[in-house]
């Protein structure tokens, strides 16, 4: 890190810590201020209810100009994240805004995790699985969540 | 008209140069260039050659100012690069509606999208869309609305929301070096260029290059080296301020809770016993007593609180309760061995199916007369096992080797072949006298050993002992039992001779008796036929007698040779009999 800290990193991470959306969490880590362990809670009502999520959220350099990069460490059974634990999602690729922040982009991640959406995949096997029998796929990602996402 | 012009240009140009060394960088290079003053002055040339000459004196040495003073701002701005407007921090909480979405500071340089009225700072607008390059100026989607939207020339925000971000106040951008400063954010790039002390410029010296801070200029050059009386650390008197500041373990600070004076080394001391504002448990805290207070408070209530009383002895007790655990752990360890020791030597010592029910001393002191026929049986077995029984025991290899390496070599207590269970069983003297001797030997006499290990050791170097002594009595024993045969042997042997001399005599004195019959017969025969029947049934009686003989003899030579052959013969000679009879 030569340049300094933008000053935007230093408020949204303090606006973190100090006004934490409820059910997420971001933590920066002590050696690199731009990198981020996320844990984000499963909506109530979604078949990821219960779970506690594990993401890594890394800052650019020409952040806010392009999106963060952020990943699932958890394993998910999810139709729009694939088995590395990307995420589809337009905002954090075309639809990026240098006006949106963390917290937006987590809070997306969440809704993402209440509203699946299996025609725009990412995870085609899960996808097909969740568009042909959609009542054993929500029972699969019930299951991985009682297995994979567990706090511990 | 014509004769005015000259002086106030002058003076014009004076008061600028004055104001150029309070305010000169608002005044960018193009405000006041010297041509600038040249080329206003040439035209409005003084009528009078006094005049001519005192101006262009003045206009010279006024160039001459001008020049330096440019090159000493230049100086100056590489020394100091402009203030960056978002590393700023604000005295007050500011409006949130004043805050740019992008960069998340005040706005700096506003502009508007006319699209959709957003506003963003110009430079954030322009870093946003300069991705998507368009030859028709700088446009893109708004980001906070998406509209379409470009940056268009009558962009700029009005008046009033400039002189409202203008009119907030900030910290000096140096305050973390001492500047002590705040200053509207609108006059934070003057303060900085022309008044604060902590700006750096250059040394004063003209034979010296370095940075010096503005501040200290009036001393002159400080760029040579001292020693900080305080920590006697080397350094350079231009930054021995700094060093007094934050890295002197010397200097002074004010302690974060109580607001004591007291030097940076005290501070760790201070914190730990002293600050009477640090909120501190109550001794009795480990003990159950949930009260937290300051340090005086703390004071009066460990004085009441029965748990704070109690706490030493509490304290005391549960130290001493650990090492009785600590040590009745290591006691179960030496017991655990001790044990296993001597259920190893009670297997190597005793049948299992006997001793199994019997306990330690029992079984040793004690044996029941039938274990030594168990042991003795057993004995073959158990020598061969020894060597890997051995490594159950916890010594040092190094110290056991020796006798464990004799251990083979010990004479063979018995030959591991059959033993006929029927022999009678000699009991003898010593081999009881030895069992009972080495538990009370190594039990009561060497009791007091240095560690439960050698107790051991030597224990089972006594049993070690007691069955190299049983084994020499089971050897004495078996030589013994086979000298008892031996001689029974010979003396069924002389027997057998005997009889088979006593049968030789009979067979010979039958003989004699049936030739002297037959003799006597053969006169008669030729004469006596009638008397045939009768002879004929002699001829019988004789040849039956003649079969018992032969068949007699032939016995004794069959037991002869089995008597000869060894053990277990006698059933073989009774059966041998048995058929020829
Ligand atoms: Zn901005
Ligand atoms: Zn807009
Ligand atoms: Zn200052
Ligand atoms: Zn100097
Ligand atoms: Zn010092
Ligand atoms: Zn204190
Ligand atoms: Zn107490």
């Amino acid at each position: 890190m030569s340049a300094p800290l933008p000053k935007r990193i230093i408020k949204e991470t303090e606006r973190l810590q100090n006004e934490p959306v409820p059910g997420i969490s971001a933590q920066p880590h002590d050696d690199n201020a731009r990198y981020f362990d996320v844990m984000v809670e499963g909506p109530g009502g979604s078949c990821y209810e219960g779970g506690v999520f594990n993401l890594e959220l890394f800052l650019p350099d020409d952040y806010p100009m392009c999106p963060p990069r952020i990943r699932f460490l958890t394993r998910i059974y999810h139709p729009n994240i694939d088995r590395l634990g990307r995420i589809c999602l337009d905002v954090l690729k075309n639809n990026w805004s240098p006006a949106l922040q963390i917290r937006t982009i987590l809070l997306s991640i969440q809704a993402l995790l209440g509203a699946p959406n299996p025609e725009d995949p990412l995870n085609e096997a899960v996808a097909k699985q969740w568009k042909e029998n959609q009542s054993e796929a929500i029972e699969t990602a019930r299951e991985w969540t009682k297995l994979y996402a567990q706090k511990n | 008209m014509s004769s005015f012009p000259p002086p106030r240009h002058i003076s014009q140009a004076g008061r600028s140069h004055a104001r150029g060394h309070s305010l000169a960088p608002n005044f960018t290079s193009s405000a006041l260039p010297p041509s600038n003053v040249r080329h206003s002055s040439s035209p409005n040339a003084p009528t009078s050659e006094m005049s001519l000459r005192g101006m262009s004196r003045l206009e010279g040495q006024h160039a001459m100012d001008q020049s330096r003073f440019l090159a000493s701002k230049a100086r100056v701005k590489n020394l100091n690069p402009p203030v960056d407007m978002r590393l700023l921090d604000y005295v007050a909480p500011y409006d949130g509606n004043l805050m740019c979405p992008i960069c998340r500071c005040p706005f700096v340089d506003p502009v508007i999208l006319t699209e959709c009225d957003h506003c963003f700072c110009r430079d954030c607008i322009r870093q946003t869309w300069s991705a998507q390059y368009n030859p028709l100026g700088p446009r893109g989607d708004c980001p906070t609305c998406r509209t379409p939207a470009k940056l268009g020339l009558r962009c700029a925000t009005s008046k009033i929301l400039v002189n409202i971000l203008d009119d907030l106040v900030v910290k000096c951008p140096r305050s973390e070096e001492g500047c002590p400063a705040e200053v509207k954010r609108g006059e934070v790039q003057d303060h900085v260029n022309i008044y604060c002390g902590y700006t750096v410029v250059n040394c004063p010296s003209d034979d010296c290059e370095l940075p010096l801070r503005r501040k200290d200029m009036p001393k002159g050059c400080l760029h040579h080296g001292v020693c900080c009386f305080e920590c006697r650390e080397e350094l350079q008197i231009s930054n021995l301020e700094r060093h007094w500041q934050s890295s002197c373990p010397q200097r002074t600070i004010n302690c974060e809770f109580c607001d004591v004076q007291l030097t940076f080394h005290e501070r760790e001391q201070h914190m730990k016993d002293a600050c009477p504002a640090l909120s501190i448990p109550c001794p009795g805290a480990a003990f159950g007593c949930t009260s937290r207070g300051r340090r005086e408070q703390a004071e009066t209530h460990s004085r009441n609180c029965t748990l704070a009383r109690l706490a030493p002895i509490f304290a005391a007790q549960k130290q001493r309760l650990d090492e009785q655990e600590a040590a009745q752990k290591a006691m179960a360890h030496k017991l655990d061995i001790f044990q296993d020791g001597f259920a190893s030597l009670q297997s190597l010592l005793c049948d299992p199916s006997d001793g199994a029910g019997l306990t330690n001393t029992q079984a040793t002191v004690e044996p029941p007369g039938r274990n030594h026929r168990g042991r003795s049986h057993t004995m073959g077995a158990y020598a061969g096992t020894a060597e890997p029984l051995d490594l159950d025991f916890p010594t040092s290899s190094a110290q056991w080797s020796p006798s464990a390496s004799t251990a083979p070599s010990r004479p063979a207590p018995n030959p591991p072949g059959p033993r006929p269970r029927d022999l009678p069983e000699p009991y003898t003297g010593d081999f009881d006298l030895a069992a009972p001797a080495f538990p009370s030997h190594s039990m009561t006499q060497e009791m007091p050993y240095t560690s439960p290990l050698h107790h051991l050791l030597s224990m089972h170097e006594s049993l070690r002992d007691e069955m190299s002594r049983i084994s020499a009595a089971l050897a004495e024993v078996d030589g013994r039992l086979s000298m008892q045969s031996l001689n029974e042997n010979m003396r069924t042997r002389e027997e057998i001779t005997y009889l088979g001399a006593q049968l030789a005599g009979l067979s010979r004195q039958v003989h004699w008796l049936t030739s002297s019959q037959l003799q006597r017969q053969q006169p008669q025969g030729a004469g006596a036929r009638p008397a045939n029947g009768s002879a004929s049934s002699n001829v019988s009686d004789m040849t039956s007698v003649e079969a018992a003989v032969n068949a007699a003899s032939n016995g004794l030579r069959g037991s002869q040779r089995m008597a000869n052959g060894g053990n277990g013969m006698r059933r073989g000679l009774s059966e041998e009999g048995r058929t020829k009879l």
